[in-house]
């Protein structure tokens, strides 16, 4: 059986993988709105977005709109491969388990 | 290695995100065509209490200048999120939805003036709140809250029905949406 991805196993970034992952390809969410999504605290979901980033699952953009800043994290196609194939054996371990006697 | 309770929870952990996530662009798109359509319908019924006679002809601008700003936000919407929302099929719907809307207020019902301007909002209203059973309360809370307040207007505001459309209905719509985006 596949083994399960450790960094997306996470719950947070699980959260975030997930969130980003019903986004069409390329269409990004928003660090307030991804806080908001997740139940997250800045610094905690900073955190891990940094860790995703560092293995190439998210892409961070840093922008200004008027005189704000503006951090929007985008899934990247690694991020998009990496994420159903741990969805994938997620439901893997569920088919196993309903298998066994 | 984690056991299939452990699986099951974080699948349904990652159903309800990607619930939330399809809300929140649902939220995004209908809190903008909200504002956009109460600001129209507020002026629309300013204008129909200054230029009764006219109420066919200013409705008629309003809902040519709803489709156009539709399209618009549509398509910025999409420009920004990829996702496709007021499309043909969209637009046929709506059509097919005002056709049948005239059809009983113009055609076989004989609506006075004021039962048409009732009726609208009553329908559009209606449309929000079963939209609200599958896509959230706050659809359901405005479309019951501007039915209520239209009601009122009806049996109970005299000569100034059009002011009070043009508060509960378009600021209504207004409220509703600011109401949504900020949730």
């Amino acid at each position: 059986m596949p083994e399960l991805d450790d960094i997306i196993h996470q719950p947070l970034r699980l959260r975030i993988m997930a969130a980003l992952n019903a986004l069409p390809a390329t269409t990004g969410l928003e660090f307030v709105k991804l806080k908001k999504l997740t139940g997250a605290t800045d610094g905690n979901l900073g955190a891990h977005i940094e860790t995703l980033a560092k293995a190439g699952y998210v892409a961070v953009e840093k922008a200004f709109v008027g005189k704000k800043p503006q951090t929007t994290v985008t899934a990247t196609a690694a991020g998009r491969g990496a994420f159903a194939r741990h969805v994938a054996t997620l439901q893997e371990i569920i088919a196993a388990s309903a298998r066994q006697p | 290695m984690i056991d299939s309770k452990q699986a099951v929870e974080a699948l349904t952990e990652i159903n309800q995100i990607a619930r939330r996530v399809r809300q929140s662009t649902i939220y995004n798109l209908a809190s903008l065509m909200l504002i956009m359509w109460g600001v129209l319908v507020f002026a629309g019924h300013l204008v129909v209490h200054i230029l009764p006679r006219n109420a066919l002809l200013i409705w008629l601008a309003v809902t040519v200048l709803g489709i156009a700003g539709s399209f618009a936000i549509s398509a910025s919407t999409r420009a920004r999120t990829g996702v496709r929302t007021f499309d043909a099929r969209f637009l046929m719907a709506f059509l097919l939805f005002l056709g049948f809307g005239y059809l009983w207020t113009l055609g076989l019902g004989h609506f006075t003036a004021r039962q048409m301007d009732t009726f609208w909002p009553l329908y559009f209203m209606l449309v929000y709140t079963i939209a609200g059973l599958w896509f959230g309360l706050a659809f359901v809370a405005i479309g019951l809250g501007v039915t209520a307040l239209t009601l009122i207007g009806y049996f109970f505001i005299g000569d100034w029905f059009h002011l009070w459309m043009a508060v509960v209905n378009g600021g209504g719509m207004i409220v509703g949406g600011l109401w949504m985006r900020r949730n």
